[in-house]
């Protein structure tokens, strides 16, 4: 790998260890994947916020970091951590509050914004054709698939290290000949709810492995659909990046093909549901956080109703869109909603809040939760999942 | 001293040791798989379980499992608990950050399946070169 001189001097250590490790974390990176050079990036994402998710295991390097007075050189977000700190703080074991606080602090004295949110890209969209190193699987296939910008599917340390030097090695999705359509699928299924977007994820996720596609008979998707495809098929298989065209030219066509037709989705749908139970602890919709226009529909939707008080409706965003939503947000509240900002279902300990069924219209979250939230999962549709925690 | 057998692969992360084999046959995920305050592997049904990696030659195929791995290879050296060097049969980016991050040298590219827990390695991670120097058969 070539390296510039100034380069070599970092990773030589001229500047001190911090610089001189996160270097050489993407130096032999970048050579693991056939890497000519580093480029640089304008946006660094770190996942692995949550003490839930990560424990005690990252202190000790964390800390050395954040000691060593080394600071982020690029817009620097984090991923949720494992709390909203007005709403759940109150209700979960203060050693966990404490730790998770100390790792919030380990992160903020190394530059990063407090961003606490998997949606990076509705605080600062990213220009088309930028390079980025993102972290957080769901925004990684939103940015590359739907914004345009380039951006490799980072683990948490190696978004770090790139935060922190400025750069990324050239390889992976960085490359345009590799950002090109391996299979086609044609979805024959009509995609009627917005959970269906998510079921055709998981779809293929398990089935693409790291093939690239090119998905047509998408309909007319919205943005939100898009994230919620993306956003399930990231957790379910390899993918960083997909294609999505209604009229394609002969010549475009990759030479492989697959077909999803709607019986796919329905089981999809049904593996994906563990529970059949008509009342669930907690309906959770943002996973992925809400958009400001998801904010908005939802307030629309529940308009005067109540949340029954049997269960809990949580609405998971960022405090950024909380803040430009005020209008709706409040008006969710007033049903007995809770508008929660900085974490989500998965990466908080719904467990220690006595959650054990979850209902929810993301097929991310389905994937996930049995697992990370020892839960039950109801997965359906915005419109049944609120239709389930709202009065008659 | 005359090596028993030459195993050639690539140098990850540079440095050089002599010491004692200890091989998986299967991968291992650091994360919840070794505690980093013992140096134990935890992982049940490992068939390193139990085993203690520190000051080992760690062979195993490859790594799997969360990035956060990577943070627990550091924590390992901190406690002075970390394996001598590790040899892969194929490196992934889990397990090369947190060589890289711990310092402890690295190669892959090796059958690691020619090596036997007990063997006595040498492991030049500027070559890439792995040697077993006395068998663990041959003397027991």
């Amino acid at each position: 790998m070539y390296l510039t001189k100034e380069e070599e001097r970092i990773y030589d250590g001229e500047y001190g260890w911090a610089k001189q490790v996160c270097m050489r974390i993407l130096v032999k990176l970048g050579e693991l994947f056939n890497a000519s050079r580093l480029i640089p990036i304008e946006a660094a994402h770190v996942s692995g916020v949550s003490y839930k998710t990560l424990g005690d295991a990252p202190v000790d390097f964390l800390e050395a970091l954040a000691n060593s007075g080394e600071k982020t050189v690029v817009e620097a977000t984090l991923n949720p951590q494992g709390l909203d700190p007005s709403h759940l703080a109150g209700r979960l074991p203060e050693s966990l509050v404490k730790n998770q606080l100390k790792l919030c602090l380990l992160f903020e004295k190394m530059g990063f914004k407090t961003s606490y949110t998997c949606t990076p890209y509705y605080i600062k969209k990213p220009r088309k054709g930028v390079h980025m190193a993102w972290a957080e699987s769901s925004a990684v296939v939103y940015a590359n698939s739907v914004l345009g910008a380039w951006t490799n599917r980072e683990g948490g340390p190696s978004a770090l290290a790139a935060a922190i030097i400025g750069k990324t090695p050239n390889c992976g999705v960085h490359r345009a000949e590799n950002r090109k359509p391996q299979i086609m699928v044609e979805v024959k299924a009509r995609l009627e709810k917005d959970v269906d977007y998510g079921a055709l994820g998981i779809f293929l996720g398990n089935i693409l492995e790291d093939k690239i596609p090119l998905i047509t008979g998408l309909g007319r998707p919205t943005l939100e659909n898009l994230k919620q495809l993306g956003a399930a098929m990231a957790s379910a298989g390899m993918i960083n990046i997909f294609h999505h065209k209604d009229k394609i030219e002969t010549k475009q066509k990759p030479p492989e093909k697959i077909t999803v037709d709607s019986r796919d989705i329905k089981e999809t749908l049904e593996e994906l549901t563990t529970t059949s139970t008509p009342k669930p602890d907690l309906v959770f919709i943002g996973c992925p956080h809400c958009s400001s226009g998801e904010i908005r529909e939802i307030a629309e939707k529940i308009g005067n109703r109540k949340v029954r008080t049997d269960l809990e409706l949580w609405i998971c965003t960022s405090h950024h869109v909380k803040e430009k939503t005020r209008r709706y947000t409040q008006k969710i509240k007033a049903s007995g909603a809770k508008i929660i900002t900085d974490t989500c279902a998965v990466v908080t300990w719904t467990d220690k809040l006595g959650i054990k069924t979850i209902m929810t219209n993301s097929a991310k979250t389905a994937h996930y939760a049995p697992i990370m939230n020892k839960a039950e999962v109801k997965l359906a549709s915005l419109e049944e999942c609120l239709k389930t925690a709202l009065e008659k | 001293m005359k090596s028993l057998k030459v195993l050639r692969g690539r140098g990850i992360v540079e440095g050089r040791c002599v010491a004692e084999a200890l091989v998986s046959k299967k991968p291992i995920s650091f994360l919840g798989g070794v505690d980093p305050t013992t140096g134990k592997v935890v992982e049940r049904n490992h068939d390193l379980h139990g085993a203690c990696v520190k000051d080992k030659v760690l062979c195993f195929p490859h790594g799997h499992g969360s990035t956060v791995g990577s943070y627990v290879l550091y924590s390992l050296a901190k406690n002075g608990l970390a394996p001598k060097a590790i040899v892969n049969r194929w490196a992934d980016p889990v397990i090369v950050v947190g060589a890289v991050i711990a310092n402890i040298p690295m190669v892959d590219g090796v059958d690691v399946s020619q090596i036997k827990t007990g063997d006595l390695v040498e492991v030049d991670a500027y070559k890439g070169i792995v040697k077993v120097l006395e068998s663990a058969q041959a003397e027991g």
